[in-house]
């Protein structure tokens, strides 16, 4: 993923270049003109001069001296009939000491000394073109290079300083999590659209809580409201049970009847749990020895293990002790057991082990991974088992969440295996 | 044996009205604040029950006129709310025992009589049943002198049956009461036979006559 500073750096390179490229004809050609404009200009200076200040005195006998002190000025003899007059030209002579062929603007012109006519040729030679590209190619090199170190520059410098809130509240909506219920402060800034983006994140954000809010109100009411339900019809299964003349059949409905509003109790109980802890109404902490916790519940879930049969082995490397709160440690220690238990087979067994600041329980069961992404929702069951309620797991996530801690399900060697880390 | 109801919910009294009936327990309803005030203020109770959630908080209210009055009553809080916070303020603030929506009419049961043995028989607290004693503060029972070798949980089961005497109890109620805190997680109620019969076996040993009997598929009852 491309950094909204080396796009900018790339795009505002590549104009650069693109500009310089396609400005460097032009300058090669404007700087020829006036270049040669200057040397015509040069040229007919001279010519004047020399009809001016030469013509009516030379004689014919100091042609040969004259021509042998100027180069570019000569007199030659009126032979010379291919050549253009009066119009300066270009033309290349063998430089014979280099020896290379050199450009040069010439100009032809008929004059006449001591009445006899010759040809004055005016010449003088110009840079080579590719002396011209060269150095043109030098130059822009050299400005391409400082643009460039300007260009990274300012957008550095840009990225930085003008985008810094934009950095600043992209890195607080990251920290944002919903069950912190912490609106994050956004920094003023003097930039309208970051101001705007800062109101809208703000109004989002509250409207998000807001709901959560709403939604784990709704949960807290909606079992509290089924409470007292609850207890009229347990009540009322509890009379209908000391009824001696009921029959086998109908102590068998009483019976299911039974199971079912344990069933909603365990469901309403622990909905009532996720919106308590949600409601972060378990604040108290003190420190908390895992191993004693184990210890404690052992005996409760050995007792559940025995109609499976269940070998339960532990392995406390350590005396694990963590800061929280208890009754939430208890809580999640228990239905990490009681998922153990609960999905087992017949003569199954279970591992717990603590190693550093890792507690894990180990567990067999059915001979195939569990659906990772949905194990840890609510009412997503990864079994069929009637008495499951879907959300034992759903409370070790949201404790785990609470108190930032690590919970992980892995399948190895055809054992469920979750791992939590404090 | 007196008890007052003071419950809002009058489906909910009257189901709790008529299983502690059977139990030989006369009992008295008081569906809000007035009605409770009043008989309070009259009559003389065993044991009272009480919702501390009447509307507009009035349950504390109450429990505070209950600890003013110098009388010898039982009070057990029947209460929606369940939490560790809410049991603690009731009981600091006066009352014997703190029962949480929705319960067992067996547990209820339960805890209104040891609440009224605790009240009544102060320091000597026996229970004699036929050939069965039972010392509710060392926690032992005795068949014939002899002492039955109980284990915690087993006197648990012998005291939660001999509360609830001739009542069917679920093996839920008694996994529930068995395991405490650990009870809302609990689905396998499989390790109540095995304390029954444990139970059984050990007082069968020590000579006594089997009171335990069992109710088709739903639980146990103490039948003497």
């Amino acid at each position: 993923m491309n950094r909204l500073l080396n796009k900018t750096l790339v795009y505002y390179s590549f104009s650069a270049i693109i500009i310089l490229l396609l400005s460097a004809p032009f300058i090669y050609y404007t700087l020829e003109k006036l270049y040669k404009d200057d040397v015509d200009e040069a040229i007919l200076l001279r010519s004047d001069e020399f009809t001016r200040n030469n013509e009516p005195t030379l004689k014919i006998t100091d042609i040969p001296t004259w021509n042998r002190f100027n180069r570019d000025t000569r007199i030659l003899p009126d032979t010379v009939k291919s050549k253009p007059k009066n119009n300066i030209i270009q033309q290349v002579f063998l430089d014979t000491l280099v020896p290379e062929w050199e450009p040069y603007r010439v100009l032809y012109k008929d004059v006449s000394i001591q009445g006899k006519p010759f040809v004055l040729m005016i010449r003088l030679n110009l840079v080579e073109s590719e002396d011209l590209i060269r150095t043109i190619v030098w130059i822009y090199l050299g400005i391409l290079f400082v643009l460039l170190l300007v260009i990274f520059f300012i957008t550095l410098f840009i990225s930085n300083k003008l985008w810094y809130p934009f950095h600043d509240t992209l890195k607080k909506i990251e920290q944002f999590s919903i069950e912190s219920n912490q609106m994050p402060a956004f920094k003023k800034t003097g930039i309208k659209e970051f101001n705007q983006l800062n109101k809208s994140l703000t109004k989002l954000i509250q409207q998000t809580l807001q709901s959560f809010d709403l939604q784990k109100v709704f949960i807290q009411n909606a079992s509290h409201e089924l409470q007292t339900p609850l207890a009229i019809f347990q009540s009322k299964l509890d009379l209908l049970m000391q009824d001696s003349h009921l029959q086998e059949q109908q102590l068998n409905i009483v019976h299911s009847l039974y199971e079912s509003v344990s069933k909603l109790k365990r469901i309403n109980k622990n909905l009532l749990l996720l919106a308590k802890i949600e409601n972060n109404q378990f604040i108290e902490t003190s420190s908390i020895s895992i191993k004693e916790i184990i210890e404690e519940v052992i005996p409760y879930f050995s007792e559940q293990a025995i109609g499976k049969n269940i070998t339960i082995h532990t392995e406390l490397k350590n005396n694990l002790t963590i800061q929280c709160n208890k009754t939430l440690i208890e809580i999640l220690i228990h239905n990490l057991f009681l998922n153990a238990v609960r999905h087992n087979i017949l003569n199954g067994s279970i591992y717990i082990n603590t190693e550093n600041n890792r507690f894990t329980i180990i567990n067999s069961g059915i001979n195939a991974p569990l659906d990772t992404s949905i194990i840890f929702e609510r009412f997503k069951k990864g079994s069929k088992n009637p008495k499951s309620t879907g959300l034992g797991l759903a409370i070790v996530k949201e404790i785990c969440i609470r108190n930032g801690w690590q919970i992980d399900y892995k399948f190895k060697n055809g054992m469920h295996c979750f791992i939590l880390v404090f | 044996m007196k008890i007052l109801i003071i419950e809002d919910e009058q489906e909910l009294a009257n189901n709790i009205a008529t299983y502690l009936k059977e139990q030989n327990y006369q009992c008295e309803l008081a569906l809000n604040y007035h009605e409770a005030v009043l008989k309070i203020e009259i009559y003389e109770y065993d044991c009272i029950l009480l919702d501390l959630m009447l509307p507009d908080g009035e349950g504390l209210q109450l429990l505070e006129i209950l600890r003013n009055q110098s009388k010898q009553h039982g009070i057990i809080i029947i209460s929606a709310k369940n939490t560790v916070e809410a049991k603690i303020t009731g009981l600091q603030l006066g009352a014997d025992d703190y029962l949480a929506k929705p319960f067992h009419l067996s547990e209820l049961g339960a805890r209104i009589f040891s609440v009224i043995r605790r009240n009544h028989f102060g320091s000597s607290n026996h229970i004699h049943l036929n050939e069965l004693e039972i010392d509710l503060l060392a926690k032992t029972a005795k068949v014939k002198e002899h002492t039955v070798p109980l284990t915690k949980k087993e006197f648990d089961l012998l005291l939660f049956l001999i509360g609830n005497k001739n009542k069917t109890i679920s093996k839920a109620a008694l996994a529930e009461h068995l395991s405490g805190d650990m009870a809302d997680m609990l689905d396998n109620y499989d390790f109540v036979y095995s304390h029954i019969k444990n139970l059984k076996k050990k007082l069968a040993e020590a000579g006594c006559n089997d009171y335990i009997k069992t109710t088709y598929g739903m639980g146990y009852k103490w039948e003497s």
